[in-house]
């Protein structure tokens, strides 16, 4: 209950913020256009794009709410609620936004394999929610995080995405499912890259509340 | 009983008071509006608005007259902070029982906010012990709202972090509010707000879940002379309903309101 009423409100916050709400919603279709000719990198440069604006927007939320957050734990709320809530929202906005572009790119492009295409770009939303998360949580400041969060996106555009570097980006999910998508390459590339899309989720989730239930935490004072 | 007596019961459960209890005071509610004939809602107002009330009165006339000697909310003993090096206070002593205010007041920099964040349980202290009642509120000197949300998505929120549907954490809020000659705009964003209504808000947010026990950090930044008068008026109002209250303040003429001051820079 509490958890569906953060994400409401913060939904409604990011809702009534609406310069940085058509940047963030248009941030993916740049990166689409600029490689509008070619089906498999226009999907792959969009899910990144996809990726970056959700990421960053999450990390704003988090940032935005640090003065609220300790006040809600003193009310009642776990530390579950109040940060799944956000992540929720973000989540939520993100898949949301996937759908458009998927749309847009089912269209535009006549993909061969919708349903992996609509795939990549869902997973990479729903990872970049607690990735958004996870930054907020380590770096705490704003630009810090951003910039952070550019060189995440930077190494994984231009890391070769068979070797070992890509792999750790947390991203690279999206281009094994996209290989798939696009390429009509065997399955063993979709479940790589659902694997990979699960993990990272799991850490990014994971390191989010674990730092926070740090953060955030309550001494048990005895009663007097 | 009535749907109102359940709300009205399980409100007084959820502000404390036991079970039995609550469910006597339900029934002897429900004969009062039996007996003048009337629906309660009509005779009483809002279940939950009226459990407060109720409470507040039967709290002030069991507290006696000569000063406060209600059960000790908060307990300070030995507690001390240092950030690395530096001591920003040490040995700190201070009890304050339920009606009764306290001031805690010392020169800038001397550690006031500090030490009433660790009475809130925000920040852990180096050394010493720290006891208090579990409903607490806090109220800091700045921040602690969202700029993007309305007073009333802020009842909300607040309300729910506490356990209270939507509309009654709404109606509690502007009921608060009202006490502080405050209606909150329906559209108006937080940030749109003037100091003095922000921390308005903030007051009411720290109070909306009931506390015992009420940290007020220079709670009247912004104020004008009315509504910095209002604040005192709440202040007792709090105190003669039994709640303790901690408020750092550097306004010597403060103190007239409170019961004990502590004089943190007085330990340097």
């Amino acid at each position: 209950m509490t958890a569906l009423v953060v994400a409401a409100l913060s939904a409604r916050e990011v809702g009534r913020r609406r310069t940085a709400l058509v940047l963030v919603i248009s941030l993916p279709l740049w990166f689409y256009l600029v490689r509008r000719d070619l089906t498999g990198q226009s999907l792959r440069m969009l899910t990144l794009g996809i990726g970056w604006a959700v990421s960053t927007l999450t990390l704003f939320v988090v940032n935005a709410s640090r003065g609220v957050d300790p006040r809600l734990r003193l009310s009642g709320a776990s530390t579950a609620a109040v940060i799944g809530g956000r992540l929720l929202a973000t989540t939520a906005g993100g898949v949301a936004l996937a759908a458009a572009y998927w749309l847009l790119a089912a269209v535009d492009q006549g993909l061969d394999r919708p349903a992996a295409a609509a795939l990549m770009m869902a997973l990479t939303a729903a990872v970049a929610a607690p990735l958004g998360g996870l930054v907020a949580a380590v770096l705490p400041r704003e630009l810090e995080g951003a910039l952070a969060l550019l060189s995440i996106c930077a190494v994984q555009m231009l890391a070769d995405p068979a070797g070992l570097v890509a792999k750790l980006m947390p991203f690279w999910s999206g281009r094994e499912i996209g290989t798939y998508a696009v390429d009509a390459t065997g399955p063993e590339y979709l479940w790589r890259g659902l694997a990979h899309g699960v993990l990272t989720w799991l850490i990014c989730a994971g390191g989010t509340w674990s730092i926070f239930a740090w953060r955030l935490r309550l001494p048990r004072c005895p009663e007097p | 009983m009535t749907a109102w007596g359940v709300r009205f019961e399980d409100e007084l459960r959820r502000l404390g008071v036991q079970p039995g209890r609550a469910r006597q005071l339900a029934d002897e509610t429900a004969q009062q509006a039996a007996e003048c004939d009337a629906a309660p809602d009509s005779l009483f107002g809002p279940a939950h608005l009226y459990a407060r009330h109720l409470l507040s009165e039967l709290t002030t006339r069991t507290l006696p007259l000569n000063g406060p000697s209600g059960p000790v909310r908060l307990r300070l003993t030995g507690v001390g902070k240092r950030y690395r090096r530096r001591t920003v206070f040490d040995g700190v002593d201070l009890t304050v029982r339920g009606g009764e205010v306290a001031a805690i007041v010392g020169a800038n920099g001397c550690g006031k906010s500090t030490l009433l964040r660790i009475c809130a349980g925000l920040t852990r202290p180096s050394s010493g012990r720290v006891q208090r009642t579990r409903r607490v509120g806090f109220v800091p000197q700045d921040a602690g709202t969202a700029g993007w949300l309305t007073a009333d998505e802020h009842f909300t929120l607040f309300g729910a972090a506490a356990g209270m549907a939507p509309r009654r954490a709404r109606s509690t809020g502007e009921h608060l509010a009202a006490r502080l000659a405050w209606r909150p705009g329906r559209k108006q964003l937080t940030q749109h707000l003037s100091g003095g209504t922000r921390q308005k808000l903030n007051l009411v947010l720290g109070e909306l879940h009931s506390p015992d026990l009420l940290l007020l950090d220079e709670p009247y930044q912004g104020f004008d002379q009315g509504t910095y008068l209002d604040f005192w008026h709440q202040v007792r109002a709090w105190r003669e309903a039994g709640r303790a209250v901690v408020v750092v303040t550097h306004l010597l003429h403060d103190l007239q309101h409170v019961d004990q001051v502590f004089d943190l820079g007085a330990l340097r």
